[in-house]
């Protein structure tokens, strides 16, 4: 488990992280959302060991990281722009990062570049952005370090390339315990990824929750009454974090069990009523607007 | 087999990133030496074809030479040692300048003793194996030509460890300079005031101290930079260089290397520690580490500044008040400078004013230290008590001295290692008379320096102007010219046992006449002359003019003279006895002519005044581009005159130690020619020999002769 208490970042006169606590579970896919200058890349950053916090403290299965060589052993830093041995190739990254992870499995690494179409002999110079990323994330996966941490590091890649990281963190995760943490200013592109979310703002965290518990509890129904009555009777007791009403036909977003909130309006009178499963989007938004944040203007722009 | 995450794969890995700086090391050292070898061998064979060695061994000496020239001690390996040692140890540690790179290194579990270790470690394995390689080709190929012997690999080696202490001294600077750094233009500038920086401060100390201080001198002890490599090199590479062998030059080069040692283990240690603490959110910035930032400014805005005044002060013929304005515009400019450097934004010329205060106050500060002698420089005499011994150069005698290899060395070397005064009184005595005397008011103002030794250890030198026409002056002087320790100071033919040691040849001269001696009397004169000098003292060297001059000559051109004064008669009769001996008094049968020349220095200076007062445009528009010739010039046949002129005239091709100008008339020459059939022993290489009347004693018809008429 990564564990982050009261991490604190000042750059001269900008605080950039401002007393953030999280944890990070084993074998979960960890997003970090959050606005550019959030402050996503320097949690990171710290958790990585790169820099020192200047107040607080990140540790790795109870190990402090910065400096800390046994840590670091089981983390792998993608940076926003993984940097790349001028002129090498892949076959050039491997042997480096082969001679420093112990673990490096060089066959996956070759297997995975086939999949992937990389030329294991081109050089990175010349590839794209998003086949960077995939190398990146390749040389990350095949590094077999228990925590992969990526910095921006999904987006621009294709739909079809994100699926296939996607598979192979669920097989690493699987097989391994992998733990993916995922920095991102995008909200969808996590959506399919994650099991746990952490929104920072401003250098500090709004929230940070199981994005399942999230889905659990909060609940989206449409249903038209048949009186008012009705209404009052079925939300009685529930906590409506967002309603609103087209004609008859009301849209209530409400914190509660799918299996409650079906209960509940099982025995009001209702010409229809359907529970309808929550995108991400509408999670947060319904979650960051209870306490007072447009997550629109924040993250979905 | 090492393992993949050892040490030395570390080492192999950190080597493919830093192929280009393997390529240019080794090119450079095999250029270097491999092209200077072959550069000074075939110039020395190019000599031999054109005849310009006698024998085979001159030839062969002269190859040995050129060998040890290319491949030990060269002015030309020095600086492509320092731009190596700058650029390897630039490219080792530049990661930390992009933070993409410091993303990836940083994240890696690598710890950063061993990053630091592996870089860095390196970094000398790539001088050592491209030095190597050089001095191999350079070996090789004079060993193919027959140029190497036993000196010349020991001085190969011995510079092998010189240069690479140089190497690491410049090299730890360069590692320093990048931790405290972010970005290669700010690293470079750090990088030059490391180096430079001693270099530069005590010049303008030294500076300072010639503009205000009356008494500084740098004839004993100079203002020297004492932390600056660069220095180091430039001044004794010579003395290295010219060593009889590797031995000799090992004994100059080690304390040295030894001080290049403590600078390197310092600057390696601040480095060491700098890249520890370094952030690794430094990389793009100006400075890592933000305190440096003030620090830099007023540290470097100091010497600039002074830089600045002393360039002001010489353009404007030494005015003070311009100087204080260059000081203080230099040192503002150099602080908005750095603002704008740290910043990259010229709007931050104004920022943080300050450190820009500090700066020009700690400038003003240091300025009134001199200008006000605030710590009494000039006034300084150190109290009899505590001193050890004193050395002292009274201005108005030079000779020859050399070491007990016979190379040359300067006087004042000679004097620091032979001259222990310990009666300081009579110097005191005279230090303190020149304390507010005005030069103004003195007959004949001359230089005494004067070396204080302490107890202490400590050192302190002075210059201090004396009269040498006042009699309590020349009194003191007596008391000091008279000591066994002055005289052994002075005169190496008193200290030097082996003067009389292969000798050549031994000439003595009243200046027309010279006779040989054989060198095997060298010791009887020497032991005659030594004898004479127990009366030697100030006011025998004053008021009278050696009569004549013995010469020693020795192998390698060295000569060294003995001068001898009509009181010397132990000398004399010696000379006498070899019939070498000639009076400075001439007899007018054996003069063909005596040619007077009188140069009416009156009547130039009656020019001279009244164009003063002249406007000195009208001068310069009525100018007709050359001044009025006043020389009169009469010669003299007969032998009746020119037996009158002779007994007033002396030789001025003796030398006169401490003699009174004014003894002699400088509004005369006088040029004595001989008749080709006389017996008397005059060098007939010269045509005319130069003679002096003595003052106030030019005969009326050699006046009248050379009157100026205006024709």
């Amino acid at each position: 488990m990564i564990e982050i208490h009261n991490l604190t970042k000042q750059f001269e006169k900008i605080k950039a992280v401002d007393e953030v606590s999280v944890e990070i579970k084993e074998k979960t896919v960890f997003g970090l959302i959050g606005t550019n200058g959030a402050g996503k890349s320097t949690v990171l950053r710290m958790i990585a060991g790169v820099i020192k916090p200047d107040e607080g403290t990140v540790a790795v299965d109870n190990m402090p990281v910065y400096d800390n060589v046994e840590a670091k052993k089981r983390l792998f830093f993608i940076a926003d722009e993984p940097y790349f041995f001028a002129n090498a190739n892949a076959r050039a990254m491997e042997r480096y990062y082969s001679g420093i992870y112990e673990a490096f499995d060089r066959e996956e690494f070759y297997r995975y570049l086939e999949k992937f179409n990389l030329d294991k002999n081109r050089k990175i110079g010349t590839f794209s952005k998003g086949m960077k990323k995939q190398l990146a994330l390749l040389l990350g996966i095949c590094a077999h370090t228990k925590y992969i941490l990526c910095d921006e590091t999904f987006d621009g890649l294709d739909p079809v390339m994100r699926q296939g990281i996607k598979s192979i963190f669920a097989k690493e995760m699987e097989e391994r315990g992998l733990t993916p943490v995922i920095a991102s200013h995008n909200l969808r592109e996590l959506e399919d990824i994650c099991d746990h979310v952490g929104l920072l703002h401003k250098g500090g965290v709004l929230l940070s929750k199981d994005l399942e518990d999230m889905k659990c509890n909060i609940q989206k129904v449409q249903c038209v009454f048949c009186a008012v009555e009705d209404e009052r009777k079925a939300l009685n007791g529930l906590e409506v974090l967002k309603k609103e009403q087209r004609g008859s036909l009301c849209t209530i977003t409400v914190r509660s069990t799918r299996e409650e909130v079906e209960a509940r309006f099982a025995t009001v009178d209702t010409i229809f009523y359907e529970v309808l499963p929550l995108s991400l989007e509408e999670i947060f938004i319904s979650e960051t607007e209870v306490v007072g944040y447009d997550i629109k203007k924040l993250i979905l722009g | 087999m090492t393992s993949k995450n050892s040490f030395l794969a570390s080492c192999r890995e950190n080597h493919k990133r830093r192929v280009w700086v393997w390529i240019v090391a080794v090119l450079s050292q095999l250029l270097v030496y491999g092209g200077m070898m072959m550069i000074y061998l075939s110039r020395i064979r190019s000599y031999q074809a054109e005849g310009s060695y006698r024998t085979m061994a001159q030839f062969q000496a002269a190859m040995y030479q050129a060998a040890k020239d290319a491949l030990a001690f060269s002015d030309n390996v020095y600086g492509v040692i320092i731009i190596l040692a700058a650029v390897i140890g630039m490219q080792g540690f530049s990661y930390l300048y992009d933070r993409r790179k410091v993303d990836m290194y940083h994240s890696v579990p690598v710890s950063k003793d061993r990053r630091f270790a592996v870089v860095y470690l390196n970094g000398i394995i790539i001088y050592l194996a491209a030095n190597l390689s050089g001095m191999i080709l350079g070996a090789v190929i004079a060993t193919a030509q027959g140029a190497v012997n036993m000196d010349v690999l020991a001085n190969a080696g011995l510079a092998f460890v010189w240069h690479l202490f140089l190497f690491l001294a410049v090299y730890h600077m360069m590692i320093l300079a990048v931790m405290l750094t972010g970005n290669r233009f700010v690293t470079v500038c750090v990088f030059l005031t490391f180096v430079l920086y001693d270099l530069c401060l005590q010049g303008q100390i030294g500076t300072l101290k010639r503009i205000f201080f009356e008494t500084y001198s740098e004839y004993y002890l100079s203002t020297n930079p004492k932390l600056s490599v660069l220095y180091d090199c430039m001044i004794h590479i010579w003395d290295i260089k010219n060593a009889k062998d590797a031995a000799v030059a090992a004994a100059i080069a080690m304390p040295i290397v030894a001080k290049w040692i403590l600078i390197a283990v310092m600057f390696l240690l601040l480095a060491y520690y700098a890249y520890k603490k370094r952030p690794s959110e430094a990389a793009g910035r100006a400075m890592a580490f933000p305190f440096t930032e003030p620090v830099f400014k007023v540290a470097v805005a100091i010497p600039v500044a002074f830089m600045v005044g002393g360039m002001v002060y010489d353009m404007s013929y030494q005015n003070e008040m311009l100087q204080v304005a260059g000081m203080l515009a230099g040192g503002l400019l150099f602080c908005a400078a750095a603002e704008v450097l740290f910043d990259f934004d010229i709007r931050s010329i104004f920022k943080h004013l300050p450190t820009s205060g500090i700066a020009l106050v700690g400038v003003l500060a240091i300025f009134s230290v001199f200008k006000w002698d605030v710590f009494g420089y000039d006034s300084y005499i150190p109290a009899q008590n505590k001193i050890e011994s004193i050395a002292i150069s009274a201005d108005g005698y030079y000779d020859n001295y050399w070491d007990e290899d016979r190379q040359y060395i300067e006087k004042n070397e000679f004097e620091k290692d032979n001259m222990f005064l310990t009666d300081a009184s009579p110097v005191l005595k005279l230090a303190e008379a020149a304390q507010g005397a005005d030069p103004e008011e003195m007959g004949d103002d001359r230089y005494v320096q004067i070396l204080y030794r302490l107890k202490s250890g400590r050192q302190k030198a002075r210059s201090i102007r004396v009269d040498y026409d006042d009699s309590g002056t020349e009194e003191l002087l007596n008391q000091i010219f008279r000591t066994d320790a002055y005289k052994k100071g002075t005169f190496q033919g008193i200290t030097d046992e082996t003067v009389c040691k292969d000798v050549t040849r031994i000439t003595y001269t009243n200046g027309p006449a010279r006779t040989v001696i054989p060198a095997a009397e060298a010791a009887r004169l020497r032991e005659a002359w030594l004898k004479d000098m127990e009366q030697f003292d100030f006011t025998l060297v004053r008021h009278n003019r050696p009569c004549g001059s013995l010469s020693f000559e020795y192998k390698n051109y060295n000569q060294r003279q003995w001068f001898v004064y009509d009181s010397f008669t132990n000398t004399i009769a010696a000379l006498q006895k070899l019939e070498a001996y000639y009076p400075m008094e001439l007899d007018a049968a054996d003069i063909e002519s005596v040619t007077v020349t009188c140069y009416h220095n009156e009547l130039a200076e009656q020019e001279n005044a009244e164009d003063a007062e002249i406007e000195p445009r009208a001068v310069a528009e009525t100018w007709d581009g050359g001044y009025t010739d006043y020389t009169v010039s009469e010669t003299f046949y007969e032998e009746e005159q020119i037996a009158q002129i002779l007994p007033h005239i002396y030789c001025t091709w003796i030398d006169a130690p401490w003699s009174r100008y004014k003894d002699l008339d400088d509004n005369y020459s006088v040029e004595v020619v001989f008749k080709r059939d006389t017996a008397y022993p005059y060098q007939r290489d010269s045509y005319y020999f130069g003679y002096s009347f003595y003052a106030e004693q030019v005969p009326e018809f050699v006046v009248e002769a050379t009157a100026y008429t205006g024709e």
